[in-house]
């Protein structure tokens, strides 16, 4: 008996290890020449870019294409930590002092109605669901784009640009043609992702989303009614200010908005790996048994 | 267990692929002539041959590589190998057999497993692909699962490296985009029948688009640990021409959890 609560505690170390490299302090010094306070950083970037020209395609949009990891964003909460969580400095799985990447609104809270509030925040789907992420389920937007290195590809026709990530080996397909809306019935875990240009910014325009994804480690979340746009703007030759602002009738009183960097990584010759999920947790039968937990598969599942 | 980068890099090192098909440069394998240039082709910005759109097979191969009748939810089909045979050793094929027995809860599909290539191109599913003069992407239907096929006139990395779905690095002769690929695992198959490789698998698929709507696919295959020679599939690619066509999600894997989840939910409701 002892000897399978040891394994959870392995099984745990290993299915964090991710976690914790996406997890780290903020580095002292600047993105991009800009603060690392997220809410510094996001005026500082919007204003730089103002008179950046970012290089071009031969057909002339804005080139955002090459390899990225995330900068200024922690996976443990988007609301930050302050210190007063039960997981900071905690031995298993400590959370670090943070501060929120909510840039909006002003209190850098997620806005949510009351019934949500106590199971986000580090609430109901904290301590009675597993993380879906740990079941190797796809991480959603916006999660997947601070988990390890990314690639943009722009095909010079303009109709598609294909995003890739190693963490959980997925990809995004976002739709540059205009095309037409999925049905409502259709529910996807990256959603259905349309893209424009809106100047020099790639606006990323998500629907069709499950719900079955949280945001981050303490299980804040949106249900399937939520429409997220997405925002990307390169403001210094290797730099990207990423935007996403959620809204979500089901469970928030407004959207609301988080920002953090994607930094160009420029070592010669760097190439994403294999990082896949597909063969499952292996463990995820023995940690929902042996710490009470279910699977979570969206707000739907409780009634709301 | 799959979370750590670390876990994938110890897996890599304890699983070694043969290094000379590796180190072997791609254009020696693929010693065919040039496709005759054909007009009136799609073409990209930079002339070469226009594969990007939504693509699928119409064929059992899923099923079964080579000549079957029917079973239950199986349809009847003809093989996509040339000369309907593979040429196992004798000791491979006795485990192809026993694959074949026990297929219902051993085949890679049944586990959720990324299905790796070629099985991955053949699936009932529809696939995209995406062109840059650098890199040709494949994204999938079935598993959410990518390819990235390196035109940027890179090497195959140095491995030793188990990937899923391969390390590709393709060219252009001619027309027809030649794709080199090793670096594999040895759990995926090559169908529901339990056709099976090694780690040591080598593929060269060519990629030659016929007309507007048509691909002509063709891969040989080689691994000398399996088969006692190398063998050829091919098989047409067809446009998936619905207005509104675009892949949308099939991950067996979420499924099956959620499917497991439901009928706990049922219980305790």
């Amino acid at each position: 008996m002892k000897d399978r609560y040891v394994l959870v505690v392995i099984a745990l170390i290993v299915i964090i290890t991710s976690s914790w490299a996406a997890a780290q302090q903020p580095t002292p010094g600047t993105v991009g020449g800009c603060p690392t306070e997220p809410l510094a950083f996001h005026l500082c970037a919007l204003d730089k870019a103002k008179t950046f020209n970012p290089p071009r395609t031969p057909s002339g949009k804005p080139n955002l294409q090459g390899h990225y990891r995330a900068r200024l964003a922690q996976s443990y909460s988007f609301e930050g930590v302050s210190g007063s969580e039960p997981q900071f400095g905690a031995k298993i799985m400590p959370w670090s002092l943070s501060p929120p990447m909510i840039v909006d609104p002003p209190d850098r809270k997620i806005p949510y109605q009351p019934w949500a509030a106590s199971i986000g925040r580090v609430g109901e789907n904290y301590y009675k669901y597993l993380d879906p992420r740990t079941g190797c389920a796809q991480a959603g937007v916006p999660r997947v784009v601070q988990q390890d290195p990314n690639q943009i590809l722009q095909p010079p026709t303009d109709d598609y640009i294909l995003w890739l990530f190693e963490d959980h080996h997925m990809q995004r397909v976002i739709n540059m043609n205009q095309r037409p809306p999925l049905g409502d019935s259709i529910k996807l875990y990256n959603g259905y992702s349309r893209g424009h240009w809106d100047g020099n910014t790639l606006v990323i325009d998500v629907t069709n989303l499950n719900g079955y994804d949280w945001l981050d480690d303490a299980g804040n979340f949106h249900t399937d009614a939520a429409h997220i746009v997405e925002r990307l703007t390169l403001f210094d030759p290797d730099t990207i200010h990423y935007q996403v602002t959620l809204e979500d009738p089901k469970a928030y009183t407004r959207p609301w908005t988080i920002v953090w960097a994607l930094v160009r990584q420029k070592q010669s010759g760097f190439e994403l790996m294999e990082e896949p999920c597909r063969e499952g947790e292996h463990d995820a039968k023995r940690i929902i048994r042996e710490l009470g937990v279910k699977y979570y598969f969206g707000e739907s599942w409780r009634g709301h | 267990m799959r979370h750590g980068f670390a876990f994938a890099l110890a897996t890599a090192v304890l699983l070694v692929v043969p290094i000379e098909a590796a180190a072997r440069p791609p254009a020696q394998q693929a010693a065919q002539p040039p496709a005759q240039p054909a007009s009136g082709l799609p073409r990209t910005p930079d002339a070469k041959p226009n594969l990007q759109g939504i693509w699928q097979v119409l064929n059992t191969a899923a099923w079964d590589i080579l000549d079957h009748s029917a079973r239950l939810g199986v349809p009847a089909g003809q093989g996509v190998v040339e000369g309907n045979e593979l040429p196992y050793r004798p000791e491979a094929l006795s485990k192809k057999r026993q694959n074949f027995e026990n297929r219902a809860t051993a085949d890679p599909d049944s586990k959720g497993y990324l299905l790796g290539v070629p099985r991955i191109m053949y699936m009932p599913f529809p696939f995209q692909i995406f062109q840059t003069p650098d890199y040709v992407g494949m994204t999938f239907e079935y598993g959410g699962a990518y390819r990235t096929i390196y035109t940027n006139g890179t090497p195959h990395l140095k491995g030793p490296l188990n990937f899923w779905m391969g390390d590709s690095r393709g060219h252009w002769e001619g027309d027809t985009l030649v794709v080199d690929v090793v670096h594999f695992t040895d759990e995926t198959w090559f169908d529901r029948a339990g056709n099976f490789h090694s780690e040591g698998l080598h593929l060269v698929e060519r990629f030659t688009l016929a007309d507007p709507d048509h691909i002509n696919y063709e891969v040989t295959i080689e691994d000398p640990a399996v088969f006692t020679r190398p063998w050829k599939m091919s098989m047409p690619l067809y446009r998936r021409k619905e207005r509104n066509v675009q892949l949308l999600e099939y991950d067996p894997g979420l499924l099956s959890d959620q499917d497991q989840a439901e009928r706990e939910r049922k219980k305790t409701n």
